[in-house]
């Protein structure tokens, strides 16, 4: 079932400026929400990838309903943590300054 | 009542705990270290003397790029955490509110659609919560309670328990361990949203009866469908917590969680004066809320971060409240001198369902006790 009500996805408030102007924050915000969807791709892979060992042909429904046990979901956090670390490294590397 | 996440939803949900995480541990430590390397001691060097106070750190830090990257993504990651599950109950609105109707045989909801929403709630939306807790999509709305509900454990990176309910805990904990003799017959929690601070005190004392009171209708709703599908009788209604439709002493035993910040420097004596208005002679206040100013050792930068929720996180008021003379709002208001008190109380996983214990928590309560009849 597929709702049509749209919920509001920006707070109202004040919007501070972080870095040099506005546009600088956009990026920002865009280069995460990408790295957000590198992620979500690759958790979905790798679904993908774990239940193909064990069958010839999956459907829609096994990606769906599956659900990593604690070593995969550790594994995916290590990843993740990796990820960030290397996406995140110019204001890691700042701050070690 | 939760929703189910689908596939992509939930690890989009993982990757945003991965990403607080990560600025937690990884980034934020490095804060402190490189202010003393590269923006205090420059300062020393121009000024002969350390910054004073956390303005002056404010107004270095502002201008530090570096800072700022923290700064912007500690905020992108709230937004992307809202973005994340809101994505989740968007797709299963309509289920969500169906469900909700037909949870609703234990306790009560009374809802008043004429209410006036205080300014404080509506002037912006607080923590970033897209629409706050009180705006209405559709009829009969429950999406904001959802939205709060599932984003909680991902803030808090899954230390509040399976039922979010840690917080009220360390009131429970206090009241176990210092306050003798409180069986209370009715209870109050202000300003309860969800009711997950609320439930648990119907656990500890199954002989009493739970009110819960919020200005939000949609979070009203889910909270009562809440407690009906985890099996606990709670009476929620849509009241302001300055002031209430109860009569005179009602209760033995007043509440709040984290609820104080998110009001006004008009509402707090308010809503203090209420609280003492509905409770017997004999019953206890207890708010718990953010640590006052005036108990850390001020230290400029590390007051500074402090407040790094109030201009970053649209948590206006907490910085203020910090400021406020409580104690002497509670004793204007009619209590007792000397059960006036401020202290850490520990949470107590006991229960928590679903406590991992790898997170401890201290909270401030701030407590006070109506004086006898005489």
């Amino acid at each position: 079932m597929n709702s049509k009500i749209e919920l509001p996805r920006v707070a109202k408030g004040k919007k501070p400026i972080y870095l040099d102007e506005r546009s600088i924050d956009n990026l920002m915000a865009m280069i995460m929400t990408l790295t957000q969807e590198i992620s979500v791709l690759r958790d979905r892979l790798d679904t993908i990838e774990k239940l193909l060992v064990n069958k010839k042909s999956i459907t829609l429904e096994d990606i769906e309903t599956f659900e990593p046990d604690d070593d995969l979901i550790k594994e995916r956090k290590d990843r993740r943590q990796m990820l960030l670390k290397r996406v995140l490294l110019p204001i890691d590397k700042e701050l070690e300054k | 009542m939760q929703p189910q996440p689908n596939h992509d939803e939930s690890v989009r949900q993982d990757f945003v705990t991965d990403l607080r995480a990560f600025l937690t541990d990884e980034i934020y430590p490095k804060i402190t270290p490189y202010y003393e390397k590269n923006v205090e001691s420059k300062f020393i060097k121009e000024k002969n003397r350390k910054p004073k106070d956390k303005n002056e750190v404010r107004d270095l830090m502002l201008k530090d790029n570096a800072y700022q990257s923290w700064s912007l993504l500690q905020r992108l990651s709230q937004q992307m955490m809202f973005t994340s599950v809101i994505d989740t109950v968007e797709r299963t609105l309509d289920d969500l509110i169906e469900r909700s109707k037909k949870n609703n045989d234990l306790g009560s909801l009374k809802l008043d659609n004429k209410i006036d929403m205080p300014r404080y709630l509506t002037a912006y939306d607080i923590h970033q919560q897209p629409g706050g807790y009180h705006t209405e999509s559709t009829e009969d709305d429950v999406s904001p309670g959802v939205v709060y509900d599932i984003s909680l454990p991902i803030y808090s990176r899954n230390s509040m328990g399976s039922e979010n309910d840690l917080l009220s805990q360390a009131i429970i904990g206090h009241i176990e361990k210092y306050i003798d003799n409180l069986k209370p017959e009715k209870i109050l929690d202000m300003g309860c949203a969800i009711g997950n601070s609320t439930l648990p005190f119907a656990k500890v004392f199954p002989d009493s009866e739970i009110h819960g009171i919020d200005v939000a209708s949609p979070c009203l709703r889910y909270a009562h469908a809440r407690a009906n599908a985890l099996g606990v009788t709670a009476h929620f209604s849509q009241q302001n917590a300055e002031k209430t439709d109860f009569s005179n002493e009602t209760f033995d035993l007043v509440t709040s969680c984290l609820f104080l910040h998110e009001t006004s420097h008009d509402a707090v004596p308010k809503i203090i004066n209420e609280s003492y208005r509905l409770l017997k002679p004999g019953g206890w206040m207890i708010h718990l809320d953010v640590y006052p100013f005036h108990r850390d050792a001020i230290e400029p930068l590390y007051d500074f971060l402090k407040d790094w929720e109030v201009t970053n996180n649209n948590e206006n008021f907490s910085g203020a409240l910090r400021n406020m003379d409580l104690p002497k709002i509670f004793e204007d208001a009619g209590f007792s001198k000397e059960s006036i008190e401020f202290t850490s109380a520990e949470a107590v996983a006991k229960y928590t369902k679903g406590y991992t214990g790898d997170f401890y928590l201290k909270l401030p309560i701030y407590l006070a006790q109506k004086p006898h009849r005489q």
